[in-house]
């Protein structure tokens, strides 16, 4: 006979097997071939900032869950217990932060920036807000910004930005009768950025940059991990891909004067260096697609991936910084408004104007 | 007819579908219990009121409660013997609901209405209404009501699908009483005077697509395994490309839409005037000893049905009565079978769920399988903070047919089925309210 163990609820009475914790670890194992592709070509200092990041988040978290709710003193007294109930509420949420956060950062910082970074990210950007799920920006990217702040970062901006840094040079000595409008210099476009051809750009070779944003053959192992575990959605990296690229081949372009007309002249050869220069692929698989800060429904988040794509090749054409992390925490602050306003049709249903009209 | 394939429809979920578990079996008649506790309530409008007092003898398939209401249902005894109690008591979902208690008195007597040759539509909506059929797919709408809609329809749906894992009812009737659902289709469509028969099955029951693709009538539309597949809307849309409208009845669309079981049930009762008083459980899950679908009276204690299937031989962690994603979970054997008791399942640890929720990530899986295209996180939210208006404006609650699509994949394991029926509850007071006002 049945005894009070039994559980009562509201249907469904199965589940699936997927938890947070199964998801986390999905995004975590895709991280690794970025992780490993960062050693790879930065050395032990890459492995030095990618553990201090991770092991800075997860302890950043346990400290702040020992310390946050319920009487310290309490909490000290049965200190395994604590222990033993955070393991088993840890999603492993700040494990992905902090790889995240390690991959993002140039291998020459240094490891207690990276500490301070990480201890920044959890601590305030996601715990002071309510912890996993509750976090109104990226923690990572949030980590990133500080961290560009406070410890200048320059050295990031060197040479991996790809062709967006150059077009300076593709519209110098450039005349017109105005001059506002410059002239079309024949394979002036492709000329200065030939030094680097696109393969070393996939593959990362002899490129500087961030640890885990050199290789962007690791991310797309990445990005078909996730695709296959259906973590994210294939379209939302493609999707993203797709609008950087071209609005970055426009922002690229301009108006040009070729002696009779007035034409606007872009070269689409620039489409591939600047989609795989910088961090834009990374941020386009691991941190556009972060649950917690991008909209819910699937048009709320086709909007925001259009304008965060946009915003970023134009901000990037006009700065020619990586401003990929800024970016995100914009879009992250504008999540909430999508949200709101871009609601979805149930199945079925009925434009309501046009029965009020007839009444 | 030849079968066709379904449309496709945007969101569901593939459940693990644990079929196997009594699909091969054949129907069992369960002996006649002692005791029958027969709930008054049986059908969704309000309960019967009972014409029968408290000693009084009553044969087999005799009214023992009348409707009161058009979307009542009568009732009727189950098993011949005498009338012991009328009593309230709680029933399955938790409300207090009359039941009526009858003891066998060992006969077998039946008092079943006199059986109908070539009926006219009308008269075959009165013997629905007579032998007190309801949907028996779950919901428990009166099936007269249905069969005389308001506006013209042109086509009938047979619902085979049964999406619901670990159910075979529906599977086993439609491979044994093949030729009996497709007469009482052909009755239901005479009383709707259409000439256009869809019955939609799963693909996983290829045999039963074969065995209605026999009749010339009939046409069988293969649907994708997916749950949701057997919801009305879905099914609609699915079979014939129609949309319900929000807060419009199937019949709006020109589809009535009606249950395999259903349509067994109103065969019965025109050839034979055998009023529904049993129907076909499927007593499944890791729990119980031998998984059996079992033709059981109406009103048999839980308790005997699982002794009749062996009782359990592990420790279920989740009685449930009805289909896992919608069925009500039991808090013991005491509860009695209903019209609409499609199932017994009992779970081990392993099958249910019975996990803490964690926080919501807003990874929106929710909102991508919800087959009625809403936002059940903005309800859990909204409805969370207190705020049901928000809840129902922003996760469009009111429309939700409540299949559990979005709970079975929150990876969170958030009680959004919870917070949906509480938003919905609560959204109803303030309605009243406002009319009162």
């Amino acid at each position: 006979m049945i005894d009070n163990t039994v559980v009562i609820s509201t249907p469904p009475h199965v589940k699936s097997k997927r938890t947070t914790r199964g998801i986390m670890c999905d995004v975590a194992i895709a991280l690794l071939p970025c992780a490993i592709a960062g050693i790879v070509y930065f050395g032990w200092q890459a492995f030095v900032l990618e553990i201090t990041s991770v092991l800075g988040c997860i302890a950043t978290e346990f400290v702040y869950y020992f310390i946050a709710k319920g009487g310290f003193a309490k909490k000290c007294k049965n200190a395994g217990k604590v222990c033993k109930k955070w393991f088993c509420q840890f999603d492993m949420t700040s494990v992905v932060t902090g790889l995240i956060l390690a991959l993002i950062i140039p291998s020459t910082t240094r490891w207690y920036e990276v500490l301070v970074g990480s201890i920044f990210s959890i601590a305030i950007v996601k715990m002071f807000f309510g912890g996993t799920g509750k976090n109104l920006v990226n923690p990572a990217a949030a980590g990133r910004v500080f961290m560009f702040l406070s410890f200048a970062l320059t050295t990031y901006v060197a040479a991996n930005i790809g062709p967006t840094m150059l077009e300076s040079e593709l519209f110098t000595g450039a005349t017109n009768l105005s001059g506002l409008l410059p002239k079309v210099t024949e394979g002036a476009a492709s000329a200065p950025y030939s030094a680097m051809t696109n393969l070393d750009l996939f593959l990362g070779t002899g490129v500087a940059g961030c640890i885990g944003e050199t290789c962007k053959l690791a991310i797309l192992i990445g990005y078909v991990y996730l695709c296959v575990r259906k973590v994210i959605k294939w379209w939302q990296p493609a999707l993203f891909i797709a609008v950087f690229g071209f609005v970055s081949v426009l922002a690229m372009g301009g108006l040009f004067y070729d002696g009779s007309a007035v034409v606007y002249k872009f070269d689409i050869e620039l489409f591939l260096p600047s989609v795989l220069s910088g961090g834009v692929l990374f941020a386009a698989v691991f941190m556009f697609t972060d649950y917690v800060t991008s909209p819910k429904g699937v048009w709320g988040q086709l909007v925001y991936y259009v304008i965060g794509a946009a915003l970023l090749a134009v901000l990037r054409v006009l700065t020619h910084l990586e401003v990929a992390s800024f970016i995100i925490l914009i879009m992250n602050i504008f999540v909430p408004l999508i949200d709101r306003f871009i609601m979805r049709k149930p199945f079925g249903y009925i434009k309501q104007k046009k029965t009020k009209e007839g009444k | 007819m030849k079968a066709v394939r379904g449309k496709y429809f945007f969101g569901g979920v593939h459940p693990h579908d644990e079929k196997a578990l009594s699909k091969a079996l054949p129907t069992e008649i369960m002996p006649l219990p002692e005791v029958v506790a027969i709930s008054t309530s049986q059908s969704l409008g309000k309960p019967a009121v009972p014409v029968v007092e408290k000693g009084a003898e009553v044969k087999c398939g005799e009214l023992i409660a009348k409707a009161d209401g058009p979307i009542s249902s009568d009732v009727f005894a189950s098993i011949c013997g005498t009338v012991e109690d009328i009593r309230d008591e709680k029933g399955v979902g938790g409300a207090t609901e009359k039941f009526i208690f009858i003891r066998t008195n060992g006969k077998k007597e039946n008092a079943f209405l006199p059986p109908l040759a070539d009926p006219s539509p009308e008269e075959i909506v009165q013997r629905i209404k007579d032998a007190g059929i309801v949907g028996l797919g779950g919901a428990g709408f009166p099936t007269a009501v249905k069969a005389a809609p308001r506006t013209p329809v042109d086509t009938l749906i047979l619902n085979g699908a049964e999406c619901e894992p670990y159910l075979t009812c529906d599977y086993r009737l439609m491979l044994e009483k093949t030729d009996e659902i497709a007469r009482g289709a052909r009755y239901l469509a005479k009383a709707l005077k259409v000439d256009k028969i869809i019955i939609g099955i799963e693909a996983n029951k290829p045999d039963c697509i074969k065995k209605f693709e026999a009749y010339e009538d009939i046409l069988p539309v293969i649907l994708k395994k997916k749950y949701p597949m057997g919801g009305e809307k879905q099914l609609i849309y699915v079979a014939t490309g129609r949309k319900v409208g929000l807060g419009k009845l199937p019949a709006d669309s020109g589809v009535v839409v009606q249950n395999v079981a259903t349509a067994f049930a109103v065969c019965e009762a025109i050839e034979k005037g055998k009023p529904l008083i049993e129907r076909i459980i499927t007593v499944s899950g890791r729990a119980v000893k031998t998984p059996k679908n079992v033709w059981v009276r109406l009103g048999t204690k839980t308790e005997s049905v699982i002794e009749f299937c062996g009782g359990e031989i592990h420790r279920p962690v989740k009685a449930v009565q009805g289909g896992p994603m919608t069925g009500v979970a039991l808090a013991n054997y005491e509860a009695y079978t209903h019209k609409t008791t499609s199932g017994i399942l009992l779970m081990t640890e392993d099958e249910a769920a019975a996990d803490e929720p964690t926080p919501c990530l807003n990874c929106g899986k929710c909102a991508d399988v919800c087959p009625m295209h809403l936002m059940p996180m903005n309800t859990a939210f909204y409805s969370a903070a207190g705020d049901y208006e928000a809840a129902a404006k922003y996760g469009n609650t009111l429309a939700c047919i409540e299949c559990g699509a979005c709970e079975y994949i929150c990876p969170a394991k958030r009680p959004l089925i919870q917070a949906i029926r509480k938003t919905k509850a609560e959204m109803r007071k303030l309605q009243q309210g406002g009319q009162k006002k």
